[in-house]
């Protein structure tokens, strides 16, 4: 009995930090449901906040930037880590390929801060890189951050930036597992590298991609906080507005708890039918899942 | 994947165009990730009477000074930030490993009370996201605001390194264990002798990702924090980079004690930030890639 107790103490540390940073604000999304107060409690007031939120123009704009975004990012970008592994599977120079997979997955551990920066001085219509090459092929300049039209673009490329190397890795992985008897007897049979990566490859990797896909589904909702945040200017908030940025300058800046906490249950409702949906049936294609 | 390399058959010219094809593409996207860091980088180093001669393409200084980085660590603020940074870094990645590695053994172990419960626990904790102002309130309420303790403890326990942790306790042999319990070992024998040891590789590894969320963290910083003093070196970067805000940094005498601070060039000093924001990162970049990616190519990916 006391080795059990000290099992509990272990655990102490962890149930404590779970219960400050997520249990009591799970339960404090009841806000939702009433109009805050500073002092004394706060009034029940119903779906009070979910009918504003309904019929703000505004949230419906910001609903359909995250779902843009999102889909651009997810299905748009679902394809690239996949070509970017098969190809690192052609090299066969170790130095060469080494060099790849260190340059590429570096992005992945920069903060969206420091890449923000880069990107912008990059993207600068009149010292940035993009723009001067550009100019060497007879093109006018841009200017990228500040164009509703190119904006969302901006936001694409620069997840493919941070992105397409770390996400290759999972492809890798799963490119390693396939017997190379298939490929053999693919040679004798005289198979160039493209048949062989049409015939044998992609189907090998089908429940990688699979998988990835309908995990990476589970988290549609969300479309990237910390990049569009680190992102947005005036110019183009319009366009790129999402839901957690909405939700944090209506709650934080502007100090409509209620209504901002009514944004983000409705946020979190979709993610979670999301992503128990997604993770039963990837759970039924691939025979895992997560728990 | 020197397995699938084929041998004996010569490769057609068609096949040699087709690999030199990809490989090209390949050190094209390295080019991509790299040309916008070094120029940052050149940006940063130039002599500021040639600055204006680094191109957005260019990945060479023009000339060679330290100013721009004798600017930063000549500024209070600036210096402050790096050690609030460090230190909100390393107090919270030690707690990462404490907290994480105690729930992890506790977790795994069959006789804990209440085990179904607590993994009950956490996959609700994995699953449903609190909003962000009901975290506020709360870290309000406890006293934590304007408080590096509100950074530090955001997120003490990441459920997904918890349950990588908890995937590798398991695979430890239960002979192991058993041996140590007939020679009268405790719990606390097990976990700091037995698995503690045995899990060094994975500690490190999700000691390196923990570390690497703290180093990057803005956000929250953000949010709780109101004193500029306390403020990391990410959230000066953003302040400075991203909103443009060149006066909360440069505004102060330490500029002017420079005789080039007359030519200084604010991308150049922006550029400079960038680089001091990434340097840690840069550090330990060769670490992550000898743990986990080995880990992930050696062992299947654990998620």
């Amino acid at each position: 009995m006391r080795q059990e107790g000290f099992l509990i103490v272990l655990l102490v540390p962890a149930l404590v930090y779970f219960s400050v940073y997520h249990l009591v604000p799970m339960a404090g999304m009841v806000l939702a449901f009433q109009d805050f107060r500073i002092v004394g409690h706060s009034q029940w007031v119903g779906l009070k906040h979910f009918k504003l939120l309904f019929s703000s123009p505004s949230f419906l704009g910001v609903l359909k930037n995250t779902l843009i975004i999102s889909s651009m990012k997810i299905i748009l970008f679902f394809p690239l880590p996949i070509a970017f592994a098969l190809m690192l599977n052609e090299l066969r120079s170790v130095l060469v390929r080494k060099f790849v997979q260190a340059t590429a997955y570096l992005p992945h551990f920069l903060s969206w801060v420091v890449i923000s920066g880069v990107w912008i001085s990059f993207l600068s219509p009149s010292t940035g890189g993009a723009n001067q090459a550009r100019g060497l092929v007879g093109l006018p300049p841009v200017d990228y951050m500040t164009s509703k039209s190119a904006i969302r673009w901006v936001l694409f490329a620069s997840e493919t930036w941070r992105s397409l190397g770390w996400d290759s890795i999972i492809y890798l992985a799963a490119l390693m597992r396939i017997s190379p008897s298939l490929y053999e007897s693919a040679d004798m049979d005289g198979a160039g590298p493209l048949q062989k990566a049409v015939y044998i490859t992609i189907p090998e990797l089908a429940p990688t991609m699979i998988t990835v896909l309908i995990l990476n589904l589970g988290f549609f909702m969300s479309a990237g906080f910390d990049q569009v945040f680190n992102m947005m200017n005036d110019s183009v908030i319009s366009v790129v507005d999402i839901l957690d940025t909405y939700v944090y300058r209506i709650g934080l800046l502007n100090m409509q708890y209620s209504f901002s906490t009514a944004a983000s249950l409705f946020k979190g409702l979709i993610g979670l039918v999301l992503i128990l949906g997604t993770h039963t049936a990837a759970k039924k294609v691939t025979g895992k899942g997560l728990w | 994947m020197a397995g699938l390399k084929i041998k004996g058959k010569p490769s057609s010219t068609r096949d040699r165009l087709f690999r030199a094809t990809i490989a090209l593409i390949l050190v094209a996207v390295s080019a991509v990730v790299l040309v916008p860091l070094l120029n940052l980088l050149a940006l940063s180093l130039s002599d500021p009477a040639r600055v204006g001669e680094v191109t957005g393409l260019s990945i060479l200084p023009k000339g060679f000074s330290t100013v721009n980085y004798r600017v930063l660590a000549a500024n209070p603020l600036f210096v402050r930030s790096i050690l609030n940074a460090l230190f909100i870094t390393v107090v919270g990645t030690a707690i990462n490993l404490v907290v994480t590695s105690m729930a992890a053994f506790a977790l795994t172990r069959a006789n804990l009370p209440g085990r179904r419960f607590f993994m009950l626990l956490v996959i609700v904790i994995m699953v449903l996201e609190p909003g962000l102002i009901p975290e506020y309130l709360v870290v309000k309420k406890i006293g934590l605001m304007n408080s590096l303790w509100a950074v530090i403890l955001y997120k003490t326990v990441n459920v997904y390194y918890l349950i990588i942790l908890m995937r590798f306790f398991e695979e430890v042999p239960q002979s192991l264990i058993e041996a140590a319990r007939v020679d009268g070992a405790g719990y606390g024998t097990i976990f700091l002798k037995i698995m503690l040891p045995l899990a060094k590789p994975a500690l490190a590894t999700l000691g390196l990702f923990y570390g690497v969320f703290h180093w990057n963290e803005y956000f929250r910083a953000s949010i709780y924090l109101s004193d500029p003093d306390k403020y990391p070196l990410q959230l000066i970067l953003r302040q400075f980079v991203v909103l443009d805000d060149t006066a909360s940094l440069i505004g102060s005498g330490a500029l002017f004690s420079y005789e080039e601070a007359a030519r200084l060039d604010y991308g150049a000093l922006k550029a400079s930030t960038i680089i001091v924001a990434m340097l840690p990162v840069l550090i330990v970049y060769p670490l992550i890639l000898k743990y986990y990616t080995k880990g992930v190519m050696e062992g299947g990916v654990k998620e």
